[in-house]
């Protein structure tokens, strides 16, 4: 299949299973593997890509036309930068204690390999509809992936989930899945088991 | 030459004009929102400031821009503020930072109306690593601040750490955060206690 044939249909199997960014095409891996100690970090990166994502996707998809070899990838990092620095700004103004939780990786968005894949793949060569279907169900299954891998870790390092106790009152924090070797078991059991259910070999 | 200049615009049209959209709406989202967003710094510091000093109504900058050199050559700047309570001082506050096991440490500390207790401090922003260089915050370790004298900070890895004096206990496993925030702590005390006696505002 040819990617500038893309149907919604394709887009919308494509982000939520066949090409689901994080756990199919491994990308994404820097916010995935960082901002996954807790549920509501992992929600808060996951919109915001969402956003840089479908914003960076019309305007790309809007531009198609007018891009010259030369400037493609110049133009994508100037998109995307764009919006990175909005969604940046719109935390820091109205969710500032996100914000400071999120740190640098909000602003490392720009170097996000989903989002330019996206434009590369998709947006330059398709519609601003398919562009616009595309960056909603790749972003909606990075979120997805992102909260369940959060959701993982916080419950096993705090016993809580959106800061909500779940687990019985004797039960004893594992803080280790809260640190980066958590976040390195749970994505490689995660990757798995996804593997194991689609068949896949190495 | 002219040729030139035609071929550079026809090759970069698209970038110089985009790089004037994308400015102006970055400009314009700034003016939109750094107002709020420098109402929530201002409002987190003076949260924070707060809760160190309790009995004071407001805080007024009493020196801005204060310069601290934090090593050989580089340097930071810090506000002093007065906490009042009535009409009487009842502590100064300040923001400080240094370097810690993973990023910046940004402290805010509050000493006494003499400035020969250290009233406490509260972390305004940290990377350090959750469970352990993040316990910096944790009372066990913040409590030793609390009452200590204001002049140079030790830290040792073992000791009491219900002793109110200049001997900063560890925490375990966190020693680089430990001592992040004794080095900050020594960095700026004694220049903003000098700094404050040549104003004139204290003894």
């Amino acid at each position: 299949m040819a990617a500038n044939s893309m149907t919604a249909k394709q887009a919308v199997v494509g982000g939520l299973w066949t090409e689901v960014p994080v756990l199919r095409l491994v990308l994404g891996m820097c916010p995935t593997l960082a901002v996954t100690a807790s549920v509501k970090p992992a929600l808060t990166m996951g919109l915001s890509v969402l956003f840089v994502l479908f914003c960076s996707n019309i305007v790309v998809s809007l531009m198609r036309n007018l891009l010259k070899p030369h400037l493609r990838i110049l133009m994508f990092t100037l998109t995307i930068a764009t919006f990175v620095t909005i969604a940046d700004l719109f935390l820091k103004a109205f969710m500032p204690e996100m914000s400071e939780v999120l740190g640098p990786y909000v602003g490392l968005i720009i170097v996000n390999c989903i989002i330019i894949a996206r434009a590369e793949a998709c947006a330059s060569k398709n519609g601003i509809f398919i562009s616009a279907v595309d960056a909603i169900s790749m972003g909606v299954g990075f979120t997805i992936v992102l909260c369940l891998l959060a959701s993982v870790r916080e419950l096993i390092s705090a016993g809580t989930i959106f800061g909500v106790q779940i687990m019985w009152k004797s039960f004893v924090p594992w803080v280790a899945m809260s640190l980066p070797v958590g976040a390195f078991i749970t994505l490689g059991l995660m990757l798995g088991l996804v593997n194991l259910l689609t068949g896949k070999k190495s | 030459m002219f040729k030139a200049i035609t071929e550079y615009f026809e090759k970069s049209w698209l970038l110089i004009f985009s790089a004037f959209i994308f400015g102006l709406l970055l400009a314009l989202t700034n003016s939109a929102w750094s107002g709020k967003i420098e109402q929530n710094k201002a409002g987190k510091l003076s949260g924070l400031m707060s809760t160190l000093i309790t009995d004071a109504n407001k805080f007024e900058v009493v020196m801005p821009a204060v310069k601290i050199e934090l090593s050989k050559g580089k340097f930071a700047t810090t506000d002093i503020y007065k906490a009042v309570a009535g009409d009487k001082t009842v502590g100064f506050c300040f923001k400080a930072e240094g370097t810690g096991f993973a990023d910046k440490i940004e402290l805010v500390i509050a000493v006494d109306a003499a400035f020969e207790k250290i009233l406490g401090f509260n972390v305004l922003a940290s990377s350090e690593t959750p469970g352990f260089g993040d316990k910096i915050a944790k009372s066990f370790y913040n409590d030793q601040y609390k009452g200590a004298p204001a002049e140079m900070l030790n830290l040792v890895k073992k000791g009491d750490d219900k002793i109110i004096d200049n001997e900063i206990v560890a925490i375990s496993g966190a020693t680089v955060s430990s001592t992040a925030v004794v080095t900050i702590f020594n960095h700026y005390i004694e220049p903003v206690k000098q700094q404050l006696k040549q104003k004139g505002i204290i003894k």
